[in-house]
């Protein structure tokens, strides 16, 4: 496969800390090694996508007034998104993107407000605001099938509880919870996150396993993708880990 | 008990100054505790308030407003060192009323922070409101932008005094509408300039009408969100100016408003903005138009914004950039320039600049006209040089040095016009690094 197809939800709503930043990220990377990558944008009032001929689903997140709309609208495709999801469309979740696909969130005043339910984590508001999950933060990941240290920039109040399979191990940071021990969600055609950043910057890693993940959807014998000098990236990361870790 | 709380702040002040220490916010935060938050409200001042807020642009308009009365041969008390919150408005009063807690003055011009305006405007009467604009800033550290925007429409809902608003700015112009009963509404528009574009360019806020929702459409865009725009659906937009910019020429460095020509020694439009912004003032004040030519034509900052150096015969300019629209600015202004150019970005991450970065991922580097080389610098330089590189710039032309002074050697070794961007806790050291450098190398600062 030559051509990589993404669909970028809600990108003029959903865009903290850089998150759109993710899509000139994947783009640079399959352009570096000759894919040609697609990015459509959909967002409250655009004509209905055929979630069927995407490869990458990608929702960033944003400020909890936006979130109520767009899971109202979101919630109309709950049948498409969970086919293409079936059919091993990849879902790359930041934040907000993370919160919505699951079961329900718990507002402030203790009301379920129900989500896209894909998976069945959920996440309750958080009002203390000594509680909030703000900072740099460090994880340990296995998702490559080696072990690898990633990190991002988390900010949000809400926890989000029942993650089966996390994305990482907190090294330093809060995490899915406040002071929590894991990070995110995983699947193999899911990367779940609260990392912002944007997540990918600092992580090349996650974007190659996104596109690999895609341009061997369909192949038998698998192809790897042509390296590229990430020196400055792994610095970047690199300088990060030791000031959290020394910290 | 205000004179002895007055009495305490002033003795604090004294201690302070026998030490040479700073006084421009201790004293306020003391007497904050001891006033439980009400600081501001043991002054009486009689003369006319005028309050200077907005993202960008607060330190040269408020300058400049106070240099209009000034050289009108009035008495003004005004905050030069930037403390704009209600504890740094509290010290800089101690150090001008009476025992009483009267201030003499003829106008005190106050730069105040966004989020500080309902707070110290409930506690003192205002006569004038200036609002610049409203952009992302520091996002962890504020809350979102909309939540700023609502605390100060807040108080413009109560406010009849004189508002004087950035009417190409959505964001700004809306709370003219806070209060109609207040017929103190002023706005300052420009026309386009030559950069000026048809389809937004750089990252932005409010592309929704904040009264019904839709689109808002926009005859040009001048930068940013900022430009002519209107709602189809409710009208709003179609507000009458006060003051216009027209004829703007960057080139030659010259605008007119109201039939009078300026020529300001900043070459910007953002620049353009906060001069239309100042002499709407100077209108409602009657200032004499042979002062407000003077003001308009010679001001100019040394502390970073927009300064220029030698770095020996190579002409550097350095910027401010505490969000991504100030770093915008810069670019805009590089770009424009038809020579071969360097760049030196330097990037902190201290408290004072919010800790998150990301902020740099809003900034367009998408377009590098005749742009040679990238020095990238600061406790932050690896990832500034990161989001250079995604931008499409070549990676093998950015240099990453995190140590200031070989950054601007760096810079300095090569040939070419020098552009220098450095975030809020990043100008000081950035200053010093060139100032140094100039010295050892037969420049000087301009």
């Amino acid at each position: 496969m030559n051509k990589i197809r993404i669909l970028h939800m809600y990108a003029d709503l959903l865009d903290l800390y850089g998150d759109s930043g993710n899509m000139e990220i994947i783009s640079y990377r399959c352009r570096m090694r000759g894919i040609e990558c697609e990015i459509d944008q959909y967002s409250i009032g655009s004509p209905k996508p055929d979630f069927s001929s995407y490869d990458i689903l990608y929702i960033g997140g944003g400020a909890d007034i936006e979130q109520q709309r767009i899971s109202d609208d979101l919630i109309k495709y709950r049948a498409e998104i969970e086919e293409a999801y079936k059919n091993g469309i990849f879902m790359f979740l930041v934040c907000g993107g993370f919160q919505l696909m699951g079961k329900h969130y718990r507002d402030t005043n203790g009301k379920d407000i129900p989500e896209l339910g894909l998976f069945d984590y959920y996440t309750v508001a958080e009002t203390d605001r000594k509680k909030k999950c703000v900072g740099d933060i460090a994880i340990r990941t296995e998702f490559t099938g080696k072990t690898l240290d990633i990190v991002g920039f988390e900010n949000h109040s809400g926890q989000t509880h029942n993650v089966k399979t996390p994305l990482g191990e907190v090294l330093n940071g809060n995490g899915n919870t406040t002071q929590g021990k894991n990070e995110g969600y995983f699947e193999k055609n899911v990367i779940a996150t609260y990392m912002h950043g944007p997540c990918l910057a600092k992580n090349p890693e996650i974007s190659d396993y996104i596109i690999g993940y895609c341009v061997n959807r369909n192949n038998d014998i698998p192809t790897e993708l042509a390296p590229i000098d990430d020196t400055i990236e792994k610095n970047c990361r690199q300088i990060m880990i030791d000031r959290l870790m020394n910290n | 008990m205000n004179t002895i709380l007055i009495l305490i702040g002033k003795i604090i002040v004294a201690v302070l100054r026998l030490f040479k220490r700073n006084a421009g916010n201790l004293p306020g935060i003391v007497l904050w505790h001891l006033t439980r938050g009400k600081c501001c409200k043991m002054f009486k001042i009689n003369c006319p308030i005028i309050a200077i807020t907005g993202t960008n642009g607060k330190s040269s308009v408020t300058s400049c407003i106070a240099q209009l009365f000034e050289q009108n041969g009035k008495k003004i008390i005004i905050n030069r060192e930037g403390n704009n919150l209600d504890t740094g408005f509290c010290s800089l009063l101690l150090r001008y009323c009476t025992l009483g807690g009267k201030v003499d003055a003829d106008y005190v011009v106050f730069e105040t922070d966004e989020s500080y305006v309902p707070v110290i405007y409930s506690q003192l009467k205002l006569d004038t409101l200036v609002v610049l604009n409203f952009f992302r800033d520091q996002l962890d550290r504020n809350g979102e932008m909309e939540t700023l925007i609502q605390k100060i429409n807040g108080f413009c809902k109560s406010f009849e005094g004189n508002l004087i608003l950035n009417g190409d700015d959505p964001n700004t112009a809306r709370l003219g509408r806070a209060n109609p009963n207040n017929k103190n509404v002023k706005y300052f528009h420009a026309k386009p300039y030559a950069f000026a574009t048809d389809t937004i360019f750089e990252a932005s806020e409010g592309r929704f009408c904040p009264f019904c929702g839709e689109t808002l459409e926009y005859d040009y865009y001048q930068y940013s969100h900022i430009g002519k725009f209107i709602c189809k659906k409710c009208g709003f937009g179609n507000h009458e100016p006060y003051i216009t910019a027209e004829n703007i020429d960057l080139e030659k460095s010259v605008f007119t408003a109201d039939g009078h020509e300026y020529s300001p020694k900043i070459n910007s439009i953002y620049n353009i903005y906060n001069m239309t912004a100042v002499a709407a003032t100077a209108k409602l004040y009657d200032i004499p138009q042979k002062v407000t030519h003077n003001v308009i034509s010679n001001h100019i900052i040394n502390n970073g914004r927009m300064e220029t150096f030698m770095l020996g015969d190579r002409k550097t300019t350095l910027n401010l950039a505490k969000n991504p629209v100030g770093a915008n600015m810069t670019l805009r202004v590089m770009n424009e320039m038809q020579t071969d150019k360097e760049l030196l970005f330097v990037l902190n991450d201290k408290l004072a600049d919010g800790i998150d970065v990301s902020w740099i991922w809003d900034i367009n580097f998408s377009e590098f006209d005749r742009v040679h080389k990238v020095v990238t610098s600061g406790i932050r330089a690896y990832d500034i040089a990161v989001r250079i590189k995604y931008a499409g710039y070549p990676a093998d032309k950015i240099i990453v040095c995190p140590d200031l002074d070989e950054a601007v050697a760096e810079l300095a070794k090569t040939e070419g016009r020098k552009f220098v961007i450095a975030n809020y806790t990043a100008v000081a050291p950035t200053r010093s690094a060139l100032i140094k450098y100039a010295e050892n190398h037969g420049g000087k600062n301009e």
